[in-house]
């Protein structure tokens, strides 16, 4: 075969090969075109009988036209397999809208969240979290936190008590009442812990409430406790008000105004505008110093400070909730919207 | 309490009137402003008049014709009322006018005829025109001293001073001697360093002395009994001015002493008795403790039992008024009234607190004798009280007042060290600012180096340490001039309880579960529904002596009554699904072994749910997530369990402990519940789930490929599925990398009965690939122990 003859085999074999419009036409193709009888097979078994000054330009024009026909096959193949599997992947075609398959997710309640979010506010400051009793001593609850044993917060309208259930006698500081604040946990803390003391106590609280958009008789509290050597007023200033950033956003103000709590001196308020108004937000003070001696610290060596905080109040305000029932009629329609 | 500025204005030169300003200032002290309001007029276009003619209407008997000088005009005035002839000045309501504008529908006045005569406006009571309850008869201005003839034609808000601003501030139960204007106006006076302008009463008096004689049988009881008799007394209207202050503070104005005793309550802070001094026999006045069973009855009518212990002010014919609390009613003031006994006693605060508390008769009264009241204001508040009725009524006050005190109570002291204030309040102010500040209080001071004797004011009982002192110091310094330091501590970790806890309600979140929070308050309907036996230990409880409802009297021994309660609830709203779980704690009567004085108290978790495909499984399901959380075993033993259907319930055990149950709720509780279908629940002890674990440790993985092969064996219905992958477990050998159970199959060929169950192994070694050969016994060893020690048959052959 001469060269001229051999392009012209190339040209119709590459056209052959390129209008294959499926593999079995294309198999066809290559079989005419590559294969045992074609031409280019035909030639290259002709080549020994060449005149040896011309065998080596024809096998070399031989060898690079199978090589052009070979890939051009395999171009072909991986062209027409594409459009094949196109074809099965369009009739494989859904609907991503479609909502199926979705994962189940439940909700974390908003007071187990927030309750959360204000410990690791501490923590990140290196405050401890600790829980305590709900059914407690009135020890706990109101003497050693220098309550006045005729308060009337200790009175049956405000505080829920216990009927015997035992042999044991309970009456004055033994007896067992639903804590109404998380504070009973500073004088176990203290009892069981030396100083200094750097303690966060989240928890449920009971008082003898009826229901209304902002009173239940279960509700939650955290507590706050830090008890050195040299605690001052603008430390309980300080970190309180880096909670309020913290919690509210780093542009939460906050103010502080004197207040009256038994087991605090000086005790403060604390309030922070958000929404564009002041909101009181936290009870707070230096401990007094009844309470140090009450748990067998000296309130010569120690000073410190203490709060209390609502969770409901706290979850209320940064959540734009206004009925406190929606946290413990666990409607689902509400359960669901807490994130 | 409520404030209106111009009364505080009677006490000190204020700077502002600005109640935002004295808001702010109030605040800084302590005293919370819950309310700023106006006390104005609700009319309009009311001005002062003059009644120039009244005469009988012509053609009617109940109702007089009267022409009226305005100012500007004479007009007519028709009119019912009957308490005033010509000459008399009055409000006048002109045509045009409004009454009632603070209410929905205001009276627009008009000229009317009236039986044939055209009224131009009319004449106004004290009802119609916001200022009282009177509505007998118009208000007549020159007889309450609010207007003269000189007035004719103003408006008559202008005339009678009306416009106060009221600040109505909430005072802490500390603060007793806060419960008065002069209180407050001394606050005022120290915050702005400027002088307080106390009053000194002063009033004529007749020759002879108060003809009373007082003892006192408990000095605890009443520190001091002050009465002063004031004779030739008209009880009658109080002026106006005076009853305007009432009305601001949201007092009913009475009569003249009753007023006058209101009035000075609130300037002082000191409450005060009037007796009718004819109605006590016997000249004598005798304070002591009531008995148990006496009795009294009360200025409201009621006939109330005394218990011991309440505090009696008593003539010899028996207790005449409950002291500090209400007087009696056979020494009332009444209209009929000539002389009065004027009394301005201390009273014990906590003997106050309980007798106010158990009657539930809390006053104004009781609320200042209960934050107690400075017994060495009971002589000024006497004085100011009498110069007022005697002033209001016309009475002659006698030649001096009947003075009980035994033991007065004199200022003490106090010792404050410098150092007592800086570890407070840190640096500044400095001990000499801060004995400064102290002094404005009016605390006294004698300063020695770093310390200072420092003398309290009899009014502030609530000060008796330096911690006292220093808050005293804090408040008028500003809590706004602190630094904000940021205190930390060096603890900042969770407990492995606490993580295991968090990581717990997370995978259960995950898992599409939404936490509740239910009360922890259950019913005996509750223990009832869910069907528990009498023995069974959630029925051991302890009740809440003062519950709100009988449905919420029990403290929870289980978290399920609340969360079946929820679920009710979301079932009735239309939730299809509903997957709710709870952790808290439960309440048990057994001693808490951390401390015994308090009964044990344990976390619970709990888990309800309802809908679709939910059922046993879906609880055990999550039993077994949790133990894959916690990195604990935890075991199912099925047997019936009380709640539970008998047939899909079993124990959970961690370990050897039994640490709950997992199930399906019994139909019948589900239905008394109200609800159907299947619902599933699992309740266990946190406790032994999430005690501290050691760090686990990574174990290696294997390069070399599993050896997978499948076993089934029939084995009898009564081989629980979990003994059978136990038995597998156990005698696969060190190889077994995974082992699960795929299938079951009843019927066919596998008999009564029994059933098919169907496991694949997976094999794998760490230094070998495992060849058919090394699986075969294996598997054989397996068969040969399913059939030992469960009696199941290889379908089949290895």
């Amino acid at each position: 075969m001469d060269l001229e003859r051999l392009a012209g085999v190339i040209r119709d074999a590459r056209a052959r090969i390129e209008a294959a419009s499926d593999l079995d036409e294309l198999s066809a193709a290559e079989s005419e075109t590559l294969g045992r009888r074609s031409e280019i097979a035909v030639a290259r078994s002709g080549i020994g009988r060449l005149a040896p000054d011309r065998r080596r330009d024809v096998g070399r024009a031989i060898n690079e036209a199978v090589g052009t026909l070979t890939a051009a096959v395999e171009d072909r193949r991986s062209a027409l397999q594409a459009e094949a599997e196109n074809v099965l992947l369009e009739q494989d075609r859904i609907d991503l809208t479609l909502p199926y398959g979705r994962p189940a997710r439940g909700t974390h309640h908003l007071l187990t969240r927030t309750m959360e979010d204000v410990c690791d506010v501490f923590r990140a400051i290196g405050y401890e979290v600790a829980e305590g009793p709900e059914l407690e001593l009135a020890w706990y609850n109101f003497d050693a936190l220098n309550t006045p044993p005729t308060h009337p917060s200790r009175f049956e309208s405000d505080t829920m008590y216990v009927e015997p259930f035992d042999d044991r006698e309970r009456s004055g500081p033994d007896e067992l009442l639903l804590r109404t604040q998380t504070s009973p946990m500073q004088a176990r803390f203290m009892e069981k812990n030396p100083p200094p003391v750097y303690v966060v106590v989240p928890g449920r609280v009971f008082r003898t409430d009826t229901w209304d958009a902002t009173h239940s008789p279960v509700f939650h509290q955290i507590e706050g406790l830090a008890v050195d050597s040299d605690i001052t007023f603008g430390d309980l200033k300080g970190t309180l008000a880096y909670f309020a950033r913290e919690f509210f956003g780093v542009s939460a103000r906050t103010r502080f105004v004197p207040h009256f709590f038994p087991f605090t001196e000086p005790s403060a308020e604390m309030l922070v505008w958000f929404n564009d108004e002041w909101l009181e937000m936290l009870g707070c003070g230096m401990v007094d110093p009844n309470v140090f001696e009450a748990v067998g610290y000296d309130p010569a060596e120690v000073t410190g400070f203490a709060f209390g905080m609502g969770v409901e109040r706290l979850a209320m305000v940064r959540h734009g909730i206004t009925d406190i029932r929606h946290f413990y009629d666990s409607d689902l329609r509400v359960l669901g919207q807490f994130r | 309490m409520k404030v209106p500025i111009g009364w505080l204005a009677d006490f000190i030169d204020l700077p502002t009137r600005d109640p935002y300003e004295l808001e702010r200032i109030l605040v800084s002290l302590g005293h919370e402003v819950e309310g700023i309001e106006e006390f104005g007029p609700s009319f309009e276009g009311v001005v002062v008049g003059r009644v120039e003619e009244a005469r009988p209407h012509p053609d009617a008997d109940r109702i007089r014709f009267c022409r009226v000088d305005d100012g500007t005009a004479t007009r007519d005035v028709v009119c019912g009322a009957w308490n005033f002839e010509a000459g008399a000045v009055i409000a006048y309501a002109r045509a045009g006018s409004r009454l009632g504008t603070d209410t929905d529908q205001p009276l627009e006045v008009g000229s009317r005829k009236i039986r044939g005569i055209v009224s131009h406006g009319m004449f106004a009571s004290a009802r119609e025109l916001g200022l009282g309850d009177d509505h007998d008869g118009i208000m007549v201005l020159n007889d309450l001293g609010a207007a003269t003839d000189d007035d004719l034609g103003r408006p008559l808000e202008e005339v009678i001073g009306l416009g106060d601003v009221v600040l109505d501030v909430s005072i802490t139960t500390n603060r007793g001697d806060c419960m008065g204007i002069r209180g407050l106006a001394r606050e005022l006076a120290a915050y702005w360093e400027i002088p307080l302008r106390d009053i000194s009463p002063s009033f004529p008096t007749g020759p002879e002395p108060s003809a009373f004689e007082v003892s006192i049988n408990d000095v605890e009881a009443c520190p001091r009994f002050v009465a002063h008799q004031v004779d030739d007394v008209r009880i009658g209207p109080s002026p106006l001015w005076m009853q305007l202050r009432l009305l601001a503070i949201g007092q009913r104005p009475i009569s003249n002493v009753v007023d006058v005793s209101n009035y000075v309550m609130w300037e002082l802070g000191h409450p005060i008795h009037t007796f009718d001094a004819e109605a006590i026999s016997g000249g004598k006045v005798i304070i002591r403790r009531a008995e148990e069973g006496e009795r009294l009855e009360t200025l409201d009518g009621v006939e109330r039992p005394l218990a011991a212990g309440d505090i009696l002010v008593t003539d010899p014919s028996g207790p005449i008024a409950l002291a500090g609390v209400m007087g009696g009613a056979s020494t009332e003031v009444s209209a009929k009234t000539t002389s009065v006994l004027v009394e301005a006693a201390n009273w014990h605060p906590p003997s106050i607190l309980s007798t106010s508390w158990r009657l539930g008769l809390r006053s104004e009264a009781s609320a200042r004798f209960e934050r107690g009241v400075d017994p060495n204001l009971s002589a000024l508040a006497t004085a100011r009280t009498v110069e007022l009725v005697a002033m209001t009524s016309g009475g002659m006050p006698r030649s001096g007042a009947v003075d009980c005190y035994p033991i007065p109570r004199r200022p003490w002291t106090v010792d404050l060290t410098a150092r007592d204030v800086s570890r407070l309040l840190g640096p500044a102010p400095s001990f000499g600012d801060a004995l400064a500040l102290l002094e404005r209080l009016g605390f006294g001071s004698d300063r020695d180096g770093r310390s200072a004797r420092v003398t309290v004011p009899t009014h502030r009982s609530d000060v008796t340490r330096p911690a006292d002192l220093v808050e005293e110091i804090a408040r008028l310094h500003g809590y706004d001039r602190f630094p904000d330091l940021v205190r930390h501590g060096s603890r900042g970790g969770l407990t492995p309880e606490q993580l295991a806890v968090r990581r717990l309600r997370e995978a259960l979140v995950g898992a599409g579960l939404t936490e509740a929070q239910t009360l922890s308050f259950i019913g005996q309907d509750d223990l009832d529904a869910l069907g528990l036996p009498l023995e069974d230990p959630r029925r051991v409880t302890i009740r809440v002596k003062n519950p709100l409802r009988e449905e919420e009297a029990i403290l929870r021994t289980t978290l399920l009554p609340g969360l079946m309660g929820a679920m009710s609830r979301n079932v009735a709203r239309g939730m299809k699904s509903v997957r709710l779980f709870e952790t808290g704690r439960v309440f048990t009567a057994r001693d808490d072994p951390e401390d015994p004085r308090i009964p044990f108290q344990p976390v619970h978790l709990a888990m309800v749910l309802s809908g679709s495909g939910e059922d046993a499984f879906a609880a055990t399901g999550l039993v077994d997530l949790m133990a894959r959380v916690t990195d604990r075993k935890l075991e199912l033993r099925q047997e019936s369990l009380p709640g539970l259907h008998p047939g899909r319930g079993a124990v959970v055990t961690c370990g050897t402990t039994e640490i709950g149950m997992v199930g399906e709720l019994h139909p019948a509780a589900v239905r008394k519940f109200g609800l159907e279908g299947r619902i599933a629940v699992a309740e266990m002890d946190l406790g032994p789930l999430v005690s501290g674990n050691p760090p686990w440790m990574l174990e290696d993985v294997s390069a070399y490929p599993p050896m997978v092969f499948d076993l089934a064996f029939v084995l009898a219905d009564t081989v629980p599925a979990g003994r059978l992958l136990e038995v597998v477990e156990e005698s696969a050998g060190p190889y077994l990398e995974s082992l699960e159970l795929f299938d079951e199959f009843r019927g066919g060929s596998i008999p009564d009965a029994h059933r098919s169950l169907a496991v694949r192994i997976t094999l794998r070694a760490m230094d070998h690939t495992i060849s058919d050969g090394e699986a075969a016994p294996i598997g054989r060893g397996i068969a040969a122990a399913v059939a030992d020690r469960l009696g199941g048959v290889l379908r089949g052959s290895i």
